[in-house]
């Protein structure tokens, strides 16, 4: 169809995302390119195989312990009688403990006194008790509390649990798919085991595997998050410097219906962005998607207060994007490789929680493909900018500071400021000369005009001719006067 | 939406409604949005949620039986065409909404339909074609044939809608709970052919039982 070459101009990559086992379904690099059936497939053999070893090795160790136990014993020749009793209730309980791994996985329900199942709580084996920490501590308290309001179940969750520590400690060395295909059977057998076999009801269960999953994930983390033998911590610097490289993309390229400028909404959008960063330093599972899940809360909250109406997915996204682009969170990959791999898959696939796991996934993939197109700029305006030549600053004044903090963008409002202070205090001086020079023309000018004047017109003065006697000594019409009045003398 | 967060997996409990997964899908400013609040809100543009309207929960009654639809709304900018498979995993059911009045929209929808394919295996995900915005029918650039033909050769269920109005919304939802439940119930024959055979049998009477 004609559809069918439009299609592929879109997905080019497409045929590489395909499961290797070329079964149809998409592969995905976390299984080494196979889809998750065959990834099962593929490395069910394997790991029976692997787990046989594991417990013969187990057991092997057990029995070299309890040698090991034996000869001390016997060197130190006398022992008090309550030590011995210690010793004999250790090897008693690692011999049951060995019955119960089988029976772990003949599925049959032994249970034993709760009593005793507390206080093998309290002295955990030694393998596990190496990687106690203040905080499993607490955990371990918690988890045990909580099991007691379950009773017999309880019991048997935990020794399942415990079981199941001990069996990843010996397969540490294995890889980390191996190790996450482990616990993602573990929870599905808890689960079906809790159902079947314990009645429980299916909220109830929901409960105690949060529970289960705190417990073990909390002393699982330090050897399964971002372990050395995966390439985590590559994808981990490659996204960071891809977003540090991104710095420049405001929120108008992406479309982001958030306007930081109302006070309540840039708050939304810094507490989004705390949670997205708080993931981190979570080690549960549950816990990060939990931040995920809050930080995706204040995200459309922010939205809500900007448009005036509830934000729908195509809002969402890009918004989730924009924050996932301002906050850098550490370890972006890492993290959510470790909640794949190790997070009770039904939380993922489905649920509240899963949906925003799944629009992260999301936006980290977008932010890998981003190019110029999705941002809408040209081919130039984006190499340009990425290489870090120009910024898209000038274009907006507001537009310049997207991934700046308060004070920064006070700076370079400040420096604005400056540089128009700047400006106008150099028009000033400008037009103060050109006033001076002015002044200074005018007078010249007027000096010249009355120089020119005073040239043209020289100043004469005239000494007087005559004295003001003689005003009329040369008046011509004097002739004209009749003669003056003679004096008469009348004699009379 | 507080109940959200505990969706069970186990499907095999009969005390709690099964839950399933729907997605919407459909190019950006379709409706989608609008027709997912309107169903589980019964509201357009009213009422505000409490949260964004992206993620719902709504338990339907068919019949005795009930089950949990999950309804995720995906991103429809073309920009993020090609991350959105990443929403398919685990989804019993989509709907591939377009607009009427717009052609690409309803080309788009079927480029959706070849990612549902690739993506999932044929008959695991149960499709309804849904064309909306029937209030503006006088600016309709897609007939109703020409969805509903495109929907028969695809053997997708098919109906067209109002959100703004409320036409056929939940019918639209109930439709798909009956086909998921029906399904789920018959498991391990052919449900494609059975999808195209509800379609006939027209949506409208099944709606009653949980408009509310």
């Amino acid at each position: 169809m004609s559809l069918k070459s439009e299609r592929r101009g879109i997905h080019v990559d497409q045929s590489d995302l395909l499961c290797k086992k070329g079964c149809g379904y998409y592969g995905n690099p976390a299984w080494q390119g196979f889809c998750s059936k065959c990834w099962r497939e593929e490395y069910h053999k394997a790991r029976q195989k692997q787990i046989q070893e594991d417990w013969e090795l187990a057991e092997r160790l057990q029995r070299e312990e309890e040698e090991a136990f034996a000869s001390s014993q016997s060197s130190q020749g006398a022992q008090s009688l309550t030590f011995s009793k210690f010793e004999e209730k250790k090897t008693n309980e690692k011999t049951r403990k060995v019955t119960t791994v089988k029976k772990f996985f003949s599925a049959s329900s032994r249970v034993g006194s709760k009593k005793a199942e507390i206080q093998e709580a309290k002295a955990p084996s030694p393998s596990i008790n190496r990687q106690t920490s203040i905080e499993t501590d607490r955990v371990s308290k918690e988890f045990i509390e909580f099991l007691k309001t379950f009773h017999k179940t309880g019991q048997e969750i935990y020794k399942q649990t415990k079981l199941f520590l001990e069996g990843m400690h010996y397969k540490r060395d294995l890889s980390i798919e191996e190790q996450s295909e482990c616990a993602q059977d573990f929870y599905h057998n808890v689960a079906e085991r809790m159902q079947t076999r314990g009645k429980v009801p299916p909220e109830r269960v929901e409960k105690i595997m949060d529970q289960i999953e705190k417990y073990i994930m909390t002393r699982l983390y330090k050897y399964v998050f971002c372990p050395e033998t995966t390439d985590d911590e590559k994808k981990d610097l490659a996204i960071q410097k891809r977003i540090r490289a991104l710095r420049w993309v405001t929120p108008q390229m992406l479309c982001v219906p958030v306007n930081e400028d109302i006070p309540e909404v840039s708050d939304m959008v810094v507490k989004a962005i705390t949670d997205i960063i708080e993931m981190d330093s979570k080690r549960v599972p549950r816990d990060k998607l939990a931040c995920i899940t809050k930080c995706s809360k204040h995200i459309f909250n922010a939205i809500k207060i900007t448009k005036n109406e509830p934000a729908s997915a195509d809002d969402f996204l890009p918004t989730l994007i924009y924050i996932v682009l301002k906050g850098n969170p550490p370890r972006l990959q890492s993290n959510i490789q470790y909640i794949t791999r190790f997070c009770n898959p039904s939380r993922l696939m489905t649920g509240e929680d899963g949906y925003y796991f799944t629009n992260l996934c999301c936006a980290v993939a977008f932010i890998e493909k981003l190019d110029a197109q999705s941002l809408n700029l040209s081919q130039e305006d984006f190499d340009r900018y990425m290489s870090g030549q120009t910024s898209p600053r000038k274009q907006e004044a507001e537009s310049w500071s997207p991934d700046a903090c308060l004070g920064v963008k006070q700076m370079y409002k400040n420096l604005d400021l400056l540089s128009q202070l700047n400006e106008r205090q150099e028009r000033i001086m400008n037009e103060a000369k050109k006033l001076e020079k002015d002044l200074i023309d005018w007078t010249d000018g007027i000096a010249r005009e009355v120089q020119d004047i005073v040239e043209k017109y020289p100043l004469e003065i005239k000494p007087p001719n005559q004295p003001l006697a003689a005003i009329d000594s040369e008046n011509i019409e004097n002739d004209k006067l009749p003669p003056p009045l003679q004096p008469q003398v009348y004699a009379g | 939406m507080a109940q959200a967060h505990r969706t069970p997996q186990p499907r095999t409990a009969p005390s709690q409604p099964r839950v399933f997964k729907l997605v919407l899908l459909g190019s950006g400013s379709v409706g989608k949005s609008s027709l997912a609040l309107r169903y589980v809100k019964n509201d357009f543009k009213s009422i505000l949620p409490t949260v964004g309207c992206a993620f719902f929960t709504k338990v339907v009654d068919v019949g005795a039986a009930s089950l949990k639809l999950e309804i995720w709304d995906t991103a429809g900018q073309e920009k993020y065409h090609s991350i959105c498979h990443l929403y398919f995993r685990g989804a019993n059911a989509a709907l591939l909404v377009y607009d009427i009045t717009r052609k690409d929209s309803f080309l788009k929808a079927q480029q959706w339909l070849k990612d549902l394919e690739e993506e999932l295996h044929p008959g695991e995900v149960l499709v309804m074609l849904v064309g909306n915005k029937t209030d503006l029918s006088q600016e309709r650039e897609v007939t109703f044939q020409e969805g509903k033909e495109f929907a028969d050769s695809q053997k997708l269920l098919f109906m067209e809608t109002s959100a703004k109005l409320n036409h056929q919304v939940s019918e639209v939802f109930n439709t798909m709970a009956q086909e998921l439940l029906q399904r789920d119930d018959r498991e391990g024959q052919a449900p494609r052919g059975d999808a195209a055979v509800a379609l006939n049998e027209g949506p409208a009477r099944q709606a009653k039982c949980c408009a509310h």
